[in-house]
């Protein structure tokens, strides 16, 4: 009994784990900005390690940095040029991730709704 | 409406007095990361990009942010800040991190209230608000078209007369920043009237092209040529450009270098060149001379608001401006607490 009580403990903390290996897609909109600008990135989870990139297109990608998965949180930085990214994201099912982004550049802070959904 | 309106005006004339030398006040408060002594010729952008890799444990390299004058500080921009440098000695002058400033705040304000996309709606229907309050002020000012002062500020006319004189002294100017900031308030609606009216397509050759190039891959691998000769090949792209950018592959797949026709005020710094790390070819380029007819109104609109359109004079008429703004929202407001006491009369003077 005690073994299948671990077991499914274990199945239920595995399924919550899903993994955010793979390609995202969607789009951030600036507040007070006037439209949403795209976003195509690029994970790879090794534990709670993420890496990859992230760019308005699969040409333009730049290097996640910091990139981390705290269970259902996802959280990763980026350098686009004078504005440094920082994602806080929420994982709502296994396909889609929704949060914040904070941009922040020498004088400037601003704020962004993120919405992402897995495509491969 | 003036008077909900006036206080959204005042706001924005303060902050566009602010950002009209927003340039000039940030090195004012930094003058030790922003201005070197000229002396003898410039580092590479390796040789910069080398001094501050030493300094910063060999933290990557963003992108070079060259000088814009001999006086002025080289910029080189990492993820953990934007370094200064004295791009003759190589000197790391000190580090500027990313964040909120007064100027940040001031741009925040004028733009969208700091309040998101409800301050954003405020601000730009303000511009609107102001435009309509020009006209009405030009239609009571009519009739008795008076310009001057009588009597000191105690005297009973006196606010009524600065208001109007110094209101119809400046409308021109007060027309001219209320309509481009109105079209800048609404600049994705104007594009797409712009380009509807105009029937021109936004897309340019190439750029898809280089869109369509492989993400980098990890590890990212050194590249085969340096800044410098990235810089080198677009020159000889776009001679006479003076590079203001050059952006690593690191971040973004290719070189990236950003150049400036510092004569062509209005879209002068609208030129990129994208470059192969490995090869050194040029995968696109888009030019000033590329830009659409909707998207140089949109320019130009922009370099009048901002004063940009003829450099230092442009300016200083544009600062004017904005502190015109606070005093003529003030001295409307006492009128209008004090209305009672005055009366009008026919020929547009004041009893």
């Amino acid at each position: 009994m005690k073994r299948v009580f671990v077991l499914v403990v274990l199945l239920v903390v595995g399924a919550g784990a899903v993994d955010v290996t793979g390609t995202w897609s969607g789009t951030f909109k600036v507040s007070g900005g006037d439209h949403s600008t795209p976003q195509i990135i690029i994970l790879k989870q090794d534990g709670n390690k993420l890496t990859g990139s992230a760019g308005p297109d699969a040409g333009e990608q730049y290097p996640i940095e910091n990139g981390k998965v705290e269970g259902e949180r996802v959280r990763f930085e980026l350098t686009s040029g004078e504005w440094r990214f920082g994602y806080d994201l929420k994982r709502a099912g296994a396909d889609e991730m929704k949060g914040d982004l904070e941009l922040k550049s020498v004088g400037s802070r601003r704020t962004a709704v993120v919405v992402l959904s897995r495509t491969k | 409406m003036a008077l909900v309106a006036g206080v959204f005006v005042l706001v924005l004339g303060l902050t566009g007095s602010i950002l009209a030398f927003e340039p000039e006040l940030d090195r004012l408060f930094h003058p030790h990361l922003s201005y070197v002594k000229p002396g003898g010729s410039a580092l590479s952008l390796g040789e910069i990009g080398e001094a501050v890799s030493k300094q910063f444990n060999g933290e990557p390299i963003v992108a070079y942010l060259p000088s814009e004058s001999p006086d002025l500080s080289s910029e080189v921009i990492l993820p953990s800040g934007i370094v200064c440098v004295n791009q003759y000695t190589g000197e790391v002058l000190g580090t500027r991190t990313r964040g909120q400033s007064i100027f940040g705040l001031a741009r925040d304000l004028h733009v969208r209230l700091a309040s998101g996309d409800v301050g954003r709606n405020i601000m730009r229907w303000s511009g609107v608000a102001l435009l309509v309050s020009l006209a009405s002020g030009l239609y009571l000012w009519w009739p008795g078209k008076r310009v001057g002062v009588r009597g000191g500020w105690q005297s009973g006319g006196f606010w009524f007369d600065v208001h109007n004189s110094v209101g119809i002294l400046s409308l021109a100017p007060l027309l001219i920043l209320a309509a481009t900031g109105t079209v800048t308030g609404f600049e994705d609606q104007a594009a797409t009237l712009l380009a509807k009216v105009m029937a021109t397509s936004q897309a340019r050759g190439g750029q898809n092209s280089a869109r369509a190039r492989a993400a980098p891959e990890a590890p990212v691998i050194t590249p085969e040529i340096t800044p410098d000769q990235a810089v080198a090949i677009a020159r000889g792209q776009m001679p006479g450009a003076i590079p203001y950018r050059v952006q690593m592959p690191r971040y973004g797949g290719a070189y990236r270098v950003s150049l400036d026709y510092p004569r062509d005020r209005v879209a002068g710094g609208h030129n990129l060149v994208t470059i192969d790390q490995y090869s050194g070819d040029v995968i696109f380029s888009t030019r000033s001379s590329d830009l659409s007819s909707a998207e140089r109104i949109l320019a130009t609109n922009e370099a009048i608001h901002t004063g940009g359109v003829l450099g230092m004079p442009s300016r200083i008429v544009v600062w004017l401006t904005s502190v015109i703004l606070p005093v003529q929202v003030v001295s409307g407001l006492w009128l209008w607490l004090r209305r009672k006491r005055y009366a009008v009369n026919s020929s547009g003077g004041v009893s």
